[in-house]
């Protein structure tokens, strides 16, 4: 059976060796598409019926508008098992009108990481690792300019700069909600005070010099590692790399606004069964081995730094993560635990995610290079408005 | 006395003048290569240092005094080997069978009078004016009903019949005076004979042109192999390259590496064939 997915093939040699011990009679072919064609390539195959597709990784958020494609087979017989398997919140964005269509197999969160050196010269104390005494956002732009000031060229960076899954938290902190509300979740809603509040802020901090312009997209650990930032917020997949590099780190909970709720990103891959497979009965038998099986869910991070979805691969997992950092990341387990299960805020679930995202995504492009707030949110509405129209 | 002030100012002038211009343009010259200088230079610098001395500039963002091949090394570990070889393999499997198919097509349209060969020619144009992005997804359907999806002919084969090179090849016929084919004829040659002993060989620089075309159509796809569901054996250099940028962070120093193997490549082929290249296009219909 094939299974295919954005990640390097090594990622899950693992899990597909654990499971051929297991099962020698079905053997798994992995193949990998870039992860910026992924859902086109999903989208073009799926939809013209390619059985050469057994199973393949699904970003959570767009999964209703998969399954509503009719894109995923219908596993709702695993209902039961995978409650019981996943925290909460994996369980749910799994689920569109009632029915189980993917298996959660990673979870994430956002933290935030800064330059022990940075702040030294600047005198700073180190924020703690303590979800108790998190910093706030107000504290760290301050912080960050002051280490500006100590000769750090960046105050502080955000690794997904104009990803919704990163900034969606910055507006829930201020009581702006996710920005999608309705009984059908196809109302738009962000250009309440909240969000308006929490763009201004993003924007400030680019207007002021704290974050740099320059550089987008998913690419910005390396000016980290370069120690050109004091402030990075980013995801435990930084831990190995930080792990490797030559500067010395430090690690906090992602901070919040002050007055406002504490709320961190959430979410990430499942796995799900294409209706046109010929494989199925294989297919379904590795995903459970996968996702439902502690063992199997672990080998799928054997060889990256991600969060199991699974419960308890996740209490075997995050011991090994914490151990990953050295003496830096001393009590990381505990916050992601406390993290997952307390603050964690999932991304909305509609089947008009997938245009959200995109518009969104350009909506915080143009906000961080300076365009008006209000009139650049009132802008996203109406498009979003129009692009919702057609579904 | 000031007459021959003039005289002699003038041309030390003009000299000056096309110093000056030469060195602009030089430098000019100099600031388109200056990317792709820049990526090799970080190609040779570990992955975490790529940005480490771009702001400020100074003379280590366009110089390394430490140049390392752990990122080449890298590369020998991904999917960049096979796939460069694959899209050799493509590549050049589409040059020779797309140059055969292309210049008797051309040659079809320019020498043999037939009728509604003017249809024909304008279906070619317009087929070249269409972007292939936009025929890509129905084509990778009808593969897949063909059972060409993940093979070497599903790759190959969207390459083969390129408009443009059969508008470029025809212009070029088009030149070649019909005396010639007269006295061929007389000496008892066919259609064929003509083809091949006449056109072929007084056509050799925009069959290069053309050739070139073929090539780079291949060397830079991306979106068709997808479509086509290629696997990790069939893999092609643009999709390998972008695969070398994980979901969560990047190696920039093994990207820049992949890019320079990718570049290297054809920047070969067009440098050992620029002469022919250009003297294809400034002669294209001209002669």
């Amino acid at each position: 059976m094939n299974l295919l997915g954005s990640e390097d093939p090594t990622t899950f040699a693992p899990v597909i060796a654990a499971f051929k011990t297991k099962n020698p009679d079905i053997t798994v072919k992995y193949a990998q598409v870039p992860f910026d064609q992924l859902n086109p390539t999903l989208q073009q195959r799926l939809g013209a019926k390619d059985d050469t597709i057994d199973l393949y990784t699904v970003d959570q958020p767009r999964l209703s508008q998969l399954a509503a494609q009719g894109f995923l087979e219908d596993l709702s017989t695993l209902k039961e098992q995978t409650k019981a398997a996943v925290p909460d919140a994996q369980y749910s964005v799994n689920l569109y009108q009632d029915k189980l269509w993917a298996l959660p197999v990673w979870n994430s969160t956002q933290l935030m990481f800064f330059n022990k050196k940075s702040l030294d010269a600047a005198g700073i104390a180190y924020p703690s690792i303590d979800p108790a005494q998190r910093m706030t956002w107000e504290q760290i732009a301050k912080d960050g300019k002051a280490a500006q000031a100590a000769g750090t060229q960046f105050g502080l960076l955000l690794e997904q700069v104009e990803a919704y899954y990163q900034l969606q938290p910055l507006a829930e902190s201020l009581g702006g909600g996710s920005g999608i509300t309705g009984d059908k979740m196809l109302t738009t809603d962000i250009t309440n005070t909240g969000w308006e509040k929490a763009m201004q802020w993003y924007s400030d901090t680019f207007s002021s010099g704290l974050s740099p312009r320059g550089v987008g997209g998913f690419q910005t650990s390396p000016l980290f590692t370069s120690g050109k930032v004091a402030y990075f917020v980013g995801g435990p997949w930084d831990i190995g790399n930080f792990a490797k590099s030559d500067i010395d780190w430090g690690v906090a909970p992602m901070p919040y606004f002050a007055g406002g709720s504490q709320a961190t990103p959430t979410g990430s891959w499942s796995w799900g069964i294409n209706p046109a497979s010929k494989n199925k009965a294989a297919a379904k038998k590795f995903l459970e081995f996968a996702s439902l099986d502690p063992a199997g869910n672990l080998a799928t991070t054997d060889a990256t730094t991600i969060i199991p979805a699974n419960t308890a691969a996740t209490a075997h997992y995050l011991p090994k993560l914490e151990a990953l950092g050295g003496a830096k990341t001393t009590g990381l387990a505990n916050l992601i635990a406390h993290e997952n299960t307390q603050t964690a805020t999932p991304r909305p679930v509609s089947v008009g995610y997938i245009q959200f995202e995109e518009l969104m995504g350009k909506a915080f492009a143009d906000i961080r290079n300076g365009s008006p707030v209000d009139e650049r949110l009132k802008q996203a509405t109406q498009q979003i408005n129009d692009a919702w129209k057609q579904l | 006395m000031s007459a021959a002030t003039a005289h002699t100012g003038t041309p030390r002038r003009r000299t000056l003048a096309y110093l000056g211009l030469s060195v602009l343009g030089a430098c000019i010259g100099l600031l388109f290569l200056l990317p792709l200088w820049w990526t090799f230079v970080n190609s040779l610098r570990p992955g975490g240092d790529t940005f480490r001395y771009l702001n400020p500039l100074q003379w280590e963002t366009f110089f390394t005094a430490t140049p390392t091949l752990s990122n080449y090394a890298a590369l020998l570990h991904s999917d960049l080997g096979l796939a460069t070889l694959n899209s050799v393999i493509v590549s050049a499997i589409t040059v020779v069978v797309g140059l055969a198919i292309c210049s008797m097509a051309a040659f079809a349209l320019a020498a043999i009078p037939f009728r509604g060969s003017g249809a024909v020619f304008i279906v070619v144009v317009v087929s070249f004016l269409i972007p292939f992005d936009a025929i890509a997804i129905p084509l990778a359907n009808l593969f897949r009903d063909w059972n060409l999806q993940n093979t070497y002919a599903g790759l190959i084969l969207p390459g083969l019949g390129n408009g443009m090179a059969i508008f470029l090849l025809r212009t070029f016929f088009l030149a070649i005076p019909k005396d010639l084919v007269e006295a061929g004829r007389l000496d008892g040659l066919g259609w064929w004979g003509i083809f091949r002993r006449i056109y072929l060989p007084l056509s050799v620089p925009s069959l290069i042109g053309a050739g070139l075309t073929l090539f780079l159509f291949q060397w830079q796809s991306y979106m068709w192999p997808l479509l086509n569901g290629t696997d990790s054996q069939h893999i092609l250099g643009p999709i390998a390259l972008s695969n070398l940028q994980g979901q969560f962070n990047v190696d920039y120093g093994v990207m820049f590496a992949g890019s320079i193997v990718l570049t290297v490549i054809p920047l070969a082929i067009i440098i050992g064939f620029q002469r022919y290249f250009i003297q294809s296009v400034s002669t294209t219909g001209l002669k």
